[in-house]
Formats: structure tokens, sequence, C-alpha cells
């Protein structure tokens, strides 16, 4: 599903934020991305979205090279990822149930269909009774679910999120993780940035560690040692 | 790589049977995609006017703006049409009043009349007889008393000609080849008035366009800066959808519409303005025109005008907004 060729990313030709990344990710694998602030997480997903292109090497997604993706096709392109932030990048200014349908709405579904399929993706994080909430009313748990409502209501091979619960307690954020673990057991591939190494450890997925821009240890099913 | 093959890289990944029924739907072909085109449009145009509404003073305060940019070069525009129904009066009126000789009676005058007419160049020759230039005379002077005491009438005949070319260098050769003809004293034409007035009318549309072209750039300013407060207020939407695979034309639509609502708003608020104006100027103008012993009828817009006025002002918007747009689009990254 990903694959990194020797990925290399330079901002403006001194700071080095990522150095010979190498890795793959299968189909339906449930991956974490591991690491202290600032050791090129967040990079090397804007680089999956593409929202930056790669210094050196070549990233492949779903067996396309992105970085020849023609700036026409990127917006077709993103729409097959779906993507949770820290701060759950909700637009405040519609309710739940529109901020849900935003990504069916860019693609043009049918009202009715887009309508059916936010009440899906709704009740799969659990807040089917809150559609026609504000995010504001919301608590951070509860937005943060809703962001990864909108993240999945479009059924994205491919599903990235950076840090979703790094302003989350403990309990929300087990309750955020056993949801994406949901999503990745109906196929969904599921690439997590966290720095949260004890919630990590406890859900026995591959974790990829990096450290200053280099990745240092790609550990698969390390809980299979213990 | 479009979104039929999407479609099939996500197939294998999900297996209920909803998301099949899904991705059937997803992959429908171009009817479905200009439908899922048109409703996005209908949506923006709705949502723009809506946000429009909701901020009334500030929307008209642009539009307003936009109204008093325009009202400008089509007031001079007006005032220029009016001059051309002038102008077209004056080309009609250029004529040569060929004088002949006092020594000539009507017979002759009516042989001369004759032989001008037929000369290259002429459109037509009207005989004015001695009596006829009398009479013509006191009935525009009204001197009847001061004339009807002289003995002899002192006016020789006349001829109008008509030429078939009214550009003043060609009128000016056809009255030195008639002053040759025989019984002929004097031809007469005064075209200095009319190149003089020919050149100003030129002037006139010049500066018009000139005054056309600056206050449409300054339209188009005015919507750009407005629109560029709504891109900067809607920063973050804007990342949100570029990050979830919004097109860029998706992104510009909302805020093409609003440039093309505040053109269009700005142009009825100038055509209202330009009709209110002319009636509050048609008496003192046509009160005026009266003591000249003119009729003079105020100039409006017409249809024709009014759809050019509403046309170019809401492409102008949508234009400016455009530009707004594309411009700030490239600083707005997604985080």
């Amino acid at each position: 599903m990903i694959a990194f060729e020797h990925v290399g990313k330079r901002y403006g030709g001194r700071f080095e934020a990522l150095a010979d990344i190498n890795f793959s990710v299968q189909r339906g694998e449930m991956v974490f991305l591991t690491g202290h602030s600032g050791a090129g997480k967040s990079s090397l997903l804007r680089l999956i979205m593409r929202l930056e292109r790669p210094s050196r090497g070549r990233i492949l997604v779903a067996g396309y090279d992105i970085d020849r993706l023609h700036a026409s096709q990127i917006p077709f392109y993103r729409r097959q990822i779906g993507v949770v932030f820290q701060d759950h990048q909700l637009l405040f200014d519609r309710d739940v149930f529109a901020n849900v349908a935003l990504p069916l709405e860019i693609q043009g579904l049918e009202p009715h269909e887009a309508a059916r399929r936010v009440r899906a993706a709704l009740d799969k994080v659990g807040l089917l009774h809150r559609e026609k909430a504000l995010p504001i009313e919301l608590s951070g748990g509860e937005q943060q679910r809703i962001g990864i409502a909108r993240a999945v209501v479009n059924k994205p091979a491919l599903l990235l999120a950076d840090e979703p619960t790094g302003n989350l307690d403990p309990q929300l954020s087990a309750d955020i993780m056993r949801l994406f673990e949901d999503f990745n057991r109906i196929g969904t591939t599921v690439m997590i940035a966290s720095h949260d190494l004890a919630l990590i450890a406890r859900l026995r997925h591959r974790v990829l560690r990096l450290r200053e821009g280099r990745l240092i240890a790609d550990e698969h099913a390390a809980w299979e040692a213990v | 790589m479009t979104s039929g093959t999407s479609r099939q890289t996500q197939k294998p990944a999900s297996r209920d049977t909803a998301s099949r029924r899904g991705a059937r739907s997803q992959r429908t072909g171009l009817n479905s995609r200009v439908r899922a085109w048109s409703r996005h449009h209908r949506a923006m145009a709705r949502d723009s006017a809506y946000r429009l509404v909701r901020r009334p003073v500030a929307s008209l305060l642009t539009m307003v703006a936009i109204a008093i940019a325009l009202i400008l070069p089509c007031a001079l525009w007006l005032v220029m049409d009016s001059a051309k129904v002038l102008d077209t009066e004056l080309d009609e009126s250029a004529t040569l009043t060929v004088y002949l000789s006092a020594s000539i009676d009507e017979a002759q005058a009516m042989e001369v009349a004759d032989t001008l007419r037929n000369r290259p160049g002429v459109a037509g020759a009207r005989l004015v007889t001695a009596a006829e230039g009398m009479a013509e005379f006191q009935q525009a002077l009204g001197l009847d008393d001061a004339l009807s005491e002289l003995d002899e009438n002192p006016l020789p005949a006349s001829i109008i000609v008509s030429p078939i070319d009214v550009t003043p260098q060609a009128v000016r050769d056809l009255s030195e080849r008639l002053e040759d003809v025989g019984g002929v004293d004097e031809v007469r034409l005064d075209l200095a008035w009319l190149e003089r007035l020919n050149r100003l009318a030129e002037l006139g549309q010049r500066l018009t366009l000139a005054l056309a072209l600056l206050f449409g750039l300054g339209v188009l300013l005015i919507v750009g800066n407005t629109i560029r407060l709504a891109v900067e207020s809607r920063r973050q939407e804007i990342e949100v959808v570029t990050l979830i695979g919004a097109t860029h034309a998706f992104v510009r639509r909302p805020f093409l519409y609003s440039g093309a609502w505040y053109g269009l708003g700005g142009g009825l608020l100038a055509w209202a303005m330009l009709a209110l104006g002319g009636q509050w100027l048609a008496a003192p103008v046509q009160a005026l025109a009266q003591s000249y012993g003119a009729s003079f009828v105020m100039p409006t817009l017409g249809v024709e005008g009014s759809a050019t006025l509403l046309i170019s002002s809401t492409l102008l918007g949508w234009l400016g907004s455009w530009m707004a747009v594309s411009r700030h689009l490239k600083d707005i990254r997604p985080r």
C-alpha cells in the first residue's frame, strides 16, 4: 500500500527532516509511527498526503509514484486517503452532519446517498444522535470522533492519523484507538503517528520508530516476543 | 488518477454490501458528474448570496463602491451617445449653398440646378428662388416688417447641394469643382466648426473608453479586495477541503459567485442611480433645450445598454474575484 524507497526531505536546503527512509506497509496493515516531536513523523505523513514532495527517493502509494502525479490529479489522489488530525480540523460554522458530509460533497455524491453514508459513519463512531449539533457543543473526545467519521466517510483505502489522541485522556485515547482497530479490521490500511508509547505498546501492532529524521527501528509484532 | 480507479483500489478493502453499492454509484459516468457539478454550482450560488445577505451593510458598501465606479463612464457614454445624434444631424446638414449670379433668371437657375444635379459627387440639388429665399429669411428672423419695406429683393437665387460624401475634405473638393459651373457666383460652406465638432466627438469617445477602462480596473480592485478578505476569513475551511481532496475549481467556486453577485448588485445600483439621475436632470435640460428652440430627449440606457451594463458589471465582479482567489490560493498551503 505504501512504500518508501530511500526517501529524504530537506527544508530550505539545510534542515534535514527525513533521511534515507525505507519501509513498506502492506494493504490492510495497521502501523504506528513513533518518535519524539521533531523526529519527522508529521513530515512523513505530509509526504504521503502529497502536501510536500521528497527531496530524494521515491514514494509509492497503491502502486503509484505519487511524485509523478500531475497537480490536477492530486485532489483525486487525496480523496483515497482519510486523514485524522490532532486538532481534528472541524469547521465550526456548520453542524456535525455537514462536517462529516464534506468529503462526499467534494466528490459530488448524490445527497441522499451522502446522507446515508454520513449516518453510517456517525453511527460507527457512536455519535449518530449528535448529527445536528455544532462542533463547539461537543467535548474534545467527541470532536475527535467526528474528525474520524469525516476521515472514513468515503471509505478510504488508507487512513492516516497525526497524533489523534494528543489532547485526550488515557481512557478516551484507548477508545479512539479501538475505533481505528475496527476500521483496520474491515480492511483499511491504517497509519497512526503517536508518541503515546504506553498506549502503542499495549495495542501490539507494527511500530516504525523515527529519531532525528531516521528510521531507527521497524518492529514487526513486537508483542510476540513479550 | 480518476475516481474510477480509486474505487477499484479500495474495493477489496471493504467487503460489506453497503460499500459495494457506494462503489457502483461512484462509478456512474459523465451524467452524474455533470449533475454533481451543476448541483454544486447551485449550492454555491445560493450559499454565496446568503453570505452577502447575512452581512448587508458591508455587502451594500462594496456594491455602492462598484456602482459609483460604473456610473461615471456610463454617464459620459450617454452624453456622447446623445451627441452622436446631433452629429448625424450635422452630417445631414453638411450641405453646400451655391449662390447664383444676380443676373440669372428663374428658368436659367433651373437649368443650373439640373447641371449641378448631374455632377459626380452630388446627391441632390434644391433650387431656392430669390422669392423663396426671402420668405425663408423672413420666417427665420421674424423680420417681416423690416424686409417688407425693401423695394427689391436683394437676395440671389441659390441652390442647396447635398454631397454624397460628407467628410470635410470631400465637401471642400466638391465646392471647388462647383465654383467653375456657369452661372455660379459663389459656393459657401463652413467646415471649420464641423471639423472641430468631429474632433471633439472623437476626443469624447476616447475619453469615455479611457474612463471605462480605468473604472473597470477600479471595479476589479474593489471586488478583488473584498474577496481577498473573504478568502482570508475562510482560510481554515480552504485548508481543510484542500486536504481532503477538493479541486481548485471547487475551492474557487463560492468566491467566484460572491464576486459575480457583487458585480451584479453594483451594476443594478448603477443602473438605478443613472435612471434616477436622468429623471432628476430631465426637466432643467429640456427647459434649456426649449429656450434654444430645440427639442431634446434625455438619453437613457435602453434595453441593450442596460443589458451591457449588467452583464459587464457581473463579469467584472467574477473576473476580479477570480484574480484575487487565484492569487491567494497560492499562499494558502495546508499546515
